[in-house]
């Protein structure tokens, strides 16, 4: 089954075209990382998965659904959420706050007029538990100002966890982090459970080898190539292309 | 002051402290008409009407993150609202005023639905436009006395519980009584898990948007939430003048209910109150002084944005604090 079926997907800007009859599929409980050279692609192709951008043309399964053209919140209503790669957290708040906002967004008390703001158990659980997740829980009443970079990243990925989606996108999870953090980082989204599908994009290439069990290679905006971690090691055009002629 | 007070989620004071201190505010309040000359309460009067338009400018300014510039609208609106249905329509106060209120929340969310499609930018230059338009309609408006207003503002019969709502003291327990259920209403609302959606907005709509609310529905809301409480306010401030006038709409009445925000502390609630309050009563005292008591509050004003963001509001949770730590030591 898959998770996500990307099927002839076209973004032009004007007379350049981004992404060039695109088709790549995302099975479910993948670790799935796209990577490619600046210029690829990446971020046009996330942001039309989250809906941030509509598709010139081509269509965008989800399940059994067609997302292509859906707004954002539509979309993560759908079960679908994704971090970012420039921090967006809720700066003036504190790591608790910000993960109850992400855990009442699908839930039917966001529209509560009523009842205090931390009156729902099952709210708060969901907090907790992503936060442990997170490993975050040393940090609860802190606000994100206060924080560490690294933190701060691992409260991105967080974010996107608490509202429980089935598909996972994390837009370069490691950007700017020093190597323990990273580390830290990696062993955390490798822990996560296999019931949630992850789609990456990443930059780090040690960070996507450990991760991920398939990657596809983006190339002015088409796959170069698709295959598991080892596949796209020993993949000729891939290392001349993107990873250098001396890597590996 | 290292850290900021955060609203609505964090709560720097605690419950019981919030407790306290408003029933020790309540109480003091409505001791008012008792022990207070005739001047002070007609200003204590004012103080709450000012309390309750601050407030609503507050929902968007300080909660949601947006300033309108036009909220004086709604003080217009809730005043010619009433004027219209009673004086000219001949609609007894106790349908007029509820009416009024409907209006004014109705008018919020499409005033909001148009204005909020637009950045935050755009967004204060059509509050203005808007306000502006308004207050250019009744002053041109033949059936409403043009640029004299409407006079003859009604109040309410209150003959039921044997009172006058025409006598001073029973005015003022008369506007003690909305102000008080609807900053209660307000406190619930704001605190509640809506309110804390509008925070969210405040701190990172794009991010809200990703976590899949539907932030332009949320936005609409806190519109018309904020001009159903300036509404109230615009009411009651008719009620009080017995006028309604082109001039509760102008933009330097909007321009004040902002200034009032910003000195009382936009980081609280109870900030929009604490400015109003020192607003009508600083004003009061410097009109006896002088008539430019603008340029003191522009001095004021210019205190608090550079040095003391969290204004009066602020400076008396650092007291508090100060008094605490000293009491434990």
């Amino acid at each position: 089954m898959n998770a996500l079926e990307i099927i002839d997907l076209n973004r032009s800007f004007g007379a350049i075209s981004v992404i060039e009859g695109l088709t790549l599929s995302i099975k479910e409980g993948q670790r799935h990382a796209i990577i490619g050279p600046n210029g690829a692609g990446k971020t046009t192709l996330f942001n039309m998965l989250t809906g941030w951008l509509p598709p010139s043309s081509g269509s965008i399964m989800f399940g059994d659904k067609s997302i292509a053209g859906m707004t954002p919140s539509r979309i993560t209503a759908s079960g679908m959420a994704r971090s970012f790669q420039i921090n967006a957290l809720f700066d003036g708040l504190t790591v608790r706050q910000n993960l109850r906002l992400s855990a009442q967004a699908l839930h039917p008390s966001r529209l509560d007029v009523i009842a205090s703001f931390n009156a729902y158990s099952d709210i708060e659980e969901l907090v907790i538990f992503n936060a442990e997740r997170m490993a975050l829980t040393d940090y609860m009443d802190k606000p994100v100002q206060e924080l560490s970079y690294g933190i701060r990243r691992q409260l991105e990925v967080a974010l996107a966890l608490t509202s429980e989606p089935k598909l996972l996108l994390l837009d370069e999870p490691a950007a700017g982090t020093s190597p323990s953090e990273r580390l830290r980082l990696v062993n955390l989204i490798t822990r996560l459970p296999k019931s949630t599908t992850i789609l990456l994009v990443e930059h780090d290439m040690d960070l996507v080898f450990e991760i991920s069990d398939r990657i596809t290679v983006l190339t002015y905006g088409s796959v170069l190539a698709d295959g598991s971690p080892d596949e796209i090691r020993r993949h000729k055009a891939v290392s001349d292309a993107y990873l250098g002629k001396n890597h590996a | 002051m290292s850290k900021q007070k955060l609203i609505p989620i964090i709560k720097c004071t605690s419950r019981n402290r919030v407790i306290h201190l408003t029933v020790i505010a309540v109480g003091l309040m409505t001791l008012v008409p008792f022990v207070l000359n005739d001047y002070q309460i007609s200003l204590g009067t004012e103080v709450m009407i000012f309390a309750l338009y601050a407030l609503g400018i507050n929902v968007l300014l300080g909660y949601t993150g947006y300033v309108s510039l036009g909220h004086a609208m709604f003080l217009g609106i809730g005043g010619y609202g009433l004027a219209i249905l009673s004086v000219l329509w001949g609609w007894p106060v106790w349908a007029a005023v509820p009416a009024t209120f409907l209006i004014g929340a109705i008018l919020g969310g499409v005033i909001g639905f148009a204005c909020l499609r637009v950045g935050k930018i755009q967004f204060l230059v059509l509050t203005l436009a808007f306000s502006q338009m308004l207050s250019g309609a009744f002053t041109k408006l033949k059936a409403t006395g043009g640029t004299d207003g409407m006079a003859g503002i009604p109040r309410p019969d209150l003959a039921w519980l044997g009172v006058d709502s025409w006598n001073n003291d029973i005015f003022y327990l008369y506007v003690l009584t909305f102000f008080l259920v609807v900053t209660f209403t307000l406190y619930r609302v704001l605190h509640s898990p809506f309110g804390s959606v509008l925070v969210g907005i405040r701190e990172n709509e794009r991010r809200m948007v990703a976590l899949g609310y539907r932030t332009g529905r949320y936005k609409i809301g806190a519109f018309a939430i904020s001009g159903f409480v300036a509404t109230v306010a615009g009411l009651l401030l008719a009620q009080r003048t017995g006028f309604a006038t082109p001039d509760y709409m102008s933009w330097s009445y909007s321009g004040e209910g902002i200034l009032m925000v910003i000195i009382g502390g936009m980081q609280s609630f109870s900030g929009p109150i604490l400015g109003a309050g020192f607003y009508v009563l600083a004003k009061a005292g410097l009109a006896d002084i002088t008539d430019e008591y603008i340029v003191v509050f522009g001095l004021l004003f210019m205190i608090v944005v550079a040095g003391f963001r969290t204004g009066l509001s602020g400076l008396i949770k650092v007291i508090l604090t100060w008094r605490t730590r000293n009491e434990r030591t």
